[in-house]
């Protein structure tokens, strides 16, 4: 399947997704733009994990990073923040491009912790400084450069186009010979090395992108409500819910993030609006529900369901060449490149 | 003087951290998963004193942890046994087992959250809480003494029992290679039990000794859990007594550096952390991977 067969799909989305807000009530743009921002988030976490076999649990940092950018180069500068919204992916993929250098000298669970030390420090580092609001956070004072009349609607328009960004970029990415380079290297990284695939390319590649992927996202989350504190948008929760998401969708694929991203959402609707109960019993069946998984079908929901129904919607996986075995033998590199 | 009591304030402190990390370590190296789960186990640990407290009120806290001991260890045991060796045996990529421990933490944290309440609780130390001796002008808490020894001697008898009993050699036979031990009578599975009962009853113990300290939520365990992890991190894989001084490297860091600048939290405790692991990626004492 070539990309270009997947464009007029996309354009169909892209209408759909603009023309949405003028049919639906504000809660339900409200609950839209949520839905896209975790979704675009998951994706991001997917690309690191799945992809990179980057286990992060310190992708809020970029988050907290992005928002807190937008918010101080609009509030400093007195552009609006719109204006200044590509300054936060920008400048989280250059604090990752930065960090890894060091983060990258550590591997599998040494990286995962660190990776979420390192955004705890720089939450902390964030709420003791005084010009970037401290423990109190920062609010956004150049509302008066923004039409507010259309306001929700335009961050619903971001959430959305950073949805199918984060899906189509991974989509192409990993069409791309880098995308093999990279699952070359996730599945077997002396294999990938020895066939002359750069790991620590491939790996810093996936960092940089899903860092800035998440800054993006992050800004726009904290745009919408126009206040960001350290405590929210440095918390590892949201970090959890990527995680949860991911892992109960299909972990490297492309379409169990959607799929979790709906099973989370309804999940949540579900038990704040339909049981009378609170919220954190949601949190609790979230918790169970992947620790379920992990036991009964480790590769999460979407790869069962895709091999039970034979479809495939974002398949990245290659054909091997006419006469060619399925294997590459002694390298141990499949040409199939799914998570068999 | 403030000085020389802050370090060793820090030090009493730092082996707690010890203790947790030597639970966590336990794990990590015996059966070679990550467990997310481990803080919300050691606030669990910490309601489960509260409890026992309020059933006896008489009864003083450090009787609390005999009880407190069997039960997490029980627990520890049974949820191996039950849940985590299902995974283990059945894959061997190792982000299952941390994801299914990642999923148990979100359940068991929040469960807290809705069962126990939100409110920061303490667990009070009655008398023993307020004791303090004058050695040499400084004022030291008799608590965070009898803290000191309890962690010193769950280090010494980790290291004599890893190194010098029949259950130590089995031990460290399945983590060299886990498929030969087989051959030997050996069921790893039992073994990973054992090991996770042993870990949680270490991360009870000191759950109930730092409830005593300051208060906890059901909260906390996340800030407990990377505290867990700094220590067994930095101290490097494989070495008991590495955990123990990375353990006291962080308590003093957190303790002198919130003398100079109150309200950092845990910045210098990470900031050791980031540092240490970046010059020396094994940790200060572990072997070269």
């Amino acid at each position: 399947v070539s990309i270009g067969s997947r464009i007029p799909v996309t354009g169909l989305l892209v209408i759909v997704i603009a023309f949405l807000p003028f049919l639906l009530s504000k809660g339900d743009i409200h609950l839209g733009f949520e839905v896209f921002v975790i979704l675009a988030l998951a994706q991001m976490w997917n690309l690191l994990a799945g992809y990179g076999g980057l286990m992060s649990l310190g992708l809020q940092a970029f988050i907290g990073l992005g928002a807190y950018c937008v918010f101080f180069l609009s509030n400093t500068l007195e552009l609006s923040p719109y204006l200044v919204l590509p300054a936060a992916p920008l400048f989280c993929a250059a604090v990752a491009a930065a960090s890894a250098a060091a983060l990258f000298r550590l591997r599998e669970a040494y990286f995962v912790i660190a990776s979420w030390v390192f955004s705890e420090i720089i939450a902390i580092v964030i709420s003791k400084t005084s010009w970037l609001g401290g423990s109190s956070g920062l609010s956004l004072l150049t509302t008066g450069l923004i039409d507010l009349r259309w306001f929700q609607t335009v961050v619903y328009w971001l959430s959305g186009f950073s949805a199918l960004a984060a899906i189509a970029g991974s989509y192409v990415l990993l069409k791309s010979p880098i995308g093999l380079g990279l699952m070359g290297v996730r599945d077997n990284d002396r294999a990938a090395t020895s066939i002359g695939i750069n790991a620590w390319s491939c790996r810093f590649l996936v960092f940089v992108v899903s860092a800035a992927g998440a800054g993006f996202v992050g800004a726009i989350n904290y745009l919408a409500s126009l206040y960001v504190t350290t405590v929210g948008a440095f918390d590892i929760g949201w970090t959890g819910a990527m995680i949860f998401i991911v892992v109960v969708g299909g972990i490297g694929t492309l379409e169990g993030p959607i799929l979790g991203t709906l099973i989370y959402t309804m999940l949540r609707e579900l038990f704040t609006l339909v049981l009378p109960v609170s919220g954190s019993w949601y949190l609790v069946t979230m918790g169970a529900i992947a620790a379920a998984t992990m036991v009964i079908a480790p590769q999460g929901l979407w790869p069962f369901i895709s091999e039970k129904l034979g479809i495939e919607l974002l398949p990245i996986r290659r054909e091997p060449p006419s006469g060619m075995p399925e294997s590459g033998g002694e390298l141990g590199i499949t040409y199939r490149n799914t998570r068999a | 003087m403030v000085w020389i009591e802050t370090i060793i304030n820090g030090i009493f402190i730092g082996a707690l951290y010890g203790v947790l990390g030597l639970g966590l370590a336990l794990v990590f190296g015996v059966v070679r998963i990550v467990n997310i789960a481990h803080g919300e186990f050691i606030v669990l640990a910490a309601f489960l004193a509260l409890g026992l407290e309020f059933f006896f009120p008489s009864a003083s806290p450090m009787l609390l942890l005999v009880p407190c001991i069997l039960i997490t260890f029980l627990f520890g045991y049974t949820l191996q046994a039950v849940l985590i060796n299902r995974v283990v045996a059945s894959s061997r990529d190792p982000t299952v087992p941390m994801l299914l421990t990642f999923g148990l933490s979100f359940a068991v944290r929040n469960l807290m959250v809705e069962l126990l309440g939100a409110d920061p609780r303490i667990l009070a130390s009655g008398e023993l809480g307020r004791a303090g001796l004058q050695i040499f002008g400084l004022s030291i808490g008799v608590l965070p003494l009898i803290t000191l020894a309890i962690a010193v001697a769950l280090f010494a008898a980790a290291q004599y029992v890893l190194s010098k009993t029949e259950i130590g050699r089995v031990i460290r036979a399945t983590v060299d290679d886990r498929e030969t031990v087989r051959l030997m009578g050996v069921r790893p599975g039992s073994v990973y039990n054992l090991i996770m009962g042993l870990s949680l009853a270490l991360a009870g113990i000191a759950g109930v000794l730092l409830a005593m300290r300051a208060s906890f939520t059901p909260f906390s365990g996340t800030e407990q859990l990377l505290i867990s992890f700094e220590v067994v991190v930095l101290g490097g894989l494989g070495s008991f007594w590495g955990a123990f001084i990375a353990g006291v490297a962080l308590g003093i860091t957190q303790l002198v550096g919130l003398r100079f600048d109150p309200n950092a939290g845990l910045l210098y405790p990470h900031l050791l952390f980031l540092i240490g692991l970046v010059v020396r990626p094994n940790g200060l004492f572990g072997a070269r991977l």
